[in-house]
């Protein structure tokens, strides 16, 4: 029974999977936040960073491929519900069958996946153009951290879409929230050059910790307990991301069947 | 000619109006405070990071003055773009009124918004990063400041057009915003770019106006800044004018093709 429901879940997650990937592919705001923003970003570091771009290639390349993970997060997972309640499919998708937080956890992993597009093509664009040499000095283990990170940005995107549904108040904030995580996560400059109080605010956010690892683990910087650690960090996030989505997933739809204000704004 | 006058303003307040009362002031303040404090907060710290902290100046000023980009062209575009996605279009093209009255109304509050924005990061920037406005001429900051957002607005109502023809105008505007950043020289001194960006730097709004911000808060006098900065009213001029032409050109087109609501 239970691996019934097991093979139900990862149906109904793969289905949605394909079908926001299908879907994402012609929306131009898509397309302009998961490519175009992200490779513009890492033409920018590349120039900015001129002088020293040959040691910071591979670190340009994934903090920018970052910074497209991440807006596209806030833009694309944040709305995840809301779109759907902006085109009318939000109350069959609840009165159907198949839990709703499956189906955002399929549109999420599509957003992110589709994310990752951002640093491949940034990685040719500093390879192919700028003659840059990119080298990922531990490639198995990046691979890892690369693994957890997507893990770790899904469950975060499953907070953030309850939350913005259920406070719109929250979500006047969504252009606001844009740079901060990328100041705050080190993704194309360390924390250290930010103000001491500021950094238990970077410990407090997954994203740092896929940054960490991600650029730990391809420029070789960190050791493999340190990166053990930003691995445990990962995970722990992900379970109480997890764990929190759920409770806001009930919390949710118990107010909008209530309120019955599933369908209004 | 008062007719003119009053449905400038008319035409402009509405428009401005229309475009931000339906927002919480938390949310307008949002938009018009922390998300500029931010980007120019990671532009500078990025540009601190490659090369000091010395230069700190440089990036602040130039991501100041790039604020004017945000009323100028999404403001300025969304002003246009609103009569078509709300409906008003067929109205607005059916009245007699001044079509260019009408059209360069849609950016006089963009301009002041634009005007006030990039005060407001340069204000930023004097507190929380310790900006030195001390030698700065400050009267001809007033006027630059000035024609660089009429010339950021005169892309916008250039781009605003290109709403009325395509759906996809945020994906326009959006890599626009992103270019300006690269090819204005807020954060790329523009001497580093090769020569064929360097030509599109020049042909650009907002370039000058960076480069004579960054020569007036040096304590740079008029007979330095004057020449460059009427440069930049003229390219803004264009902009507008070509923008102008555009309009004039949809509406006929539209009208003569039945396209007016065409989504």
């Amino acid at each position: 029974m239970k691996q019934r429901k097991f093979r139900t879940a990862l149906g109904v997650i793969f289905s949605t999977f394909e079908m926001t990937l299908r879907q994402n592919v012609i929306d131009s705001f898509i397309l302009f936040t998961i490519l175009v923003q992200p490779i513009l970003i890492a033409l920018l570091a590349i120039w900015m960073l001129r002088d020293q771009a040959a040691n910071h290639a591979i670190f340009i390349v994934i903090g920018s491929g970052m910074t497209g993970l991440w807006s596209s997060l806030l833009f694309v997972s944040g709305n995840s519900i809301n779109v759907e309640r902006w085109i009318g499919t939000l109350e069959s998708l609840v009165a159907s069958p198949s839990p709703l937080p499956w189906v955002i956890l399929g549109k999420n992993l599509a957003h992110v996946t589709q994310s990752l597009v951002s640093m491949i093509l940034s990685y040719f664009l500093a390879a192919l153009i700028f003659n840059l040499e990119l080298d990922i000095v531990n490639p198995g283990v990046f691979i890892g951290s690369l693994m957890l990170t997507i893990v770790a940005f899904v469950c975060f995107g499953a907070i953030i879409a309850p939350i913005f549904v259920m406070n719109p108040g929250v979500q006047g904030f969504q252009n606001a929230m844009e740079f901060p995580v990328y100041i705050l996560c080190g993704f194309l400059f360390p924390i250290a050059m930010l103000p001491e109080w500021t950094t238990p605010l970077s410990y407090a956010l997954s994203p740092y910790w896929a940054a960490r690892a991600l650029h730990g683990t391809s420029s070789g910087a960190l050791d493999l307990p340190e990166v053990l650690f930003s691995w445990l960090m990962l995970v722990l996030f992900s379970v109480g991301s997890a764990l929190l989505s759920a409770f806001l997933f009930r919390v949710m739809l118990r107010k909008a069947r209530r309120e019955a204000t599933l369908g209004l704004e | 000619m008062i007719k003119h006058i009053r449905l400038f303003f008319q035409g402009a307040l509405l428009s401005y109006k229309a475009l931000f009362r339906w927002l919480r002031p938390v949310t307008y303040l949002a938009s018009k405070i922390i998300m500029p404090l931010n980007q120019i907060l990671f532009f500078t710290f990025l540009g601190m990071y490659a090369s000091g902290q010395q230069n700190a100046s440089f990036y602040i000023i130039g991501n100041a003055v790039q604020m004017a980009a945000i009323s100028g062209i999404y403001g300025v575009t969304m002003s246009i773009g609103g009569d078509r996605w709300e409906g008003t279009l067929p109205y607005l093209f059916g009245t007699p009124s001044n079509r260019l009255v009408l059209f360069f109304g849609r950016g006089f509050f963009h301009i002041l918004d634009g005007f006030l924005g990039v005060w407001i990061g340069l204000f930023l920037g004097v507190i929380l990063l310790g900006l030195d406005l001390s030698a700065a001429n400050f009267p001809a900051l007033l006027l630059i400041i000035l024609v660089t957002t009429f010339s950021t607005s005169g892309l916008g109502l250039l781009l605003g057009c290109l709403s009325l023809i395509t759906r996809n105008v945020m994906f326009v505007n959006n890599t626009v915003y992103f270019l300006l950043l690269i090819f204005a020289g807020a954060n790329v001194p523009i001497e580093t770019l090769p020569s064929w960006m360097r030509s599109i730097s020049y042909a650009l709004p907002l370039t000058r106006g960076i480069s004579t911000t960054r020569a007036a808060v040096a304590g740079e006098t008029g007979s330095v800044i004057m020449p460059v900065l009427s440069q930049e009213f003229l390219i803004g001029l264009g902009y507008m004018l070509l923008g102008f032409i555009l309009f004039r050109w949809f509406e006929q087109a539209a009208k003569r093709r039945g396209t007016l609501e065409a989504m």
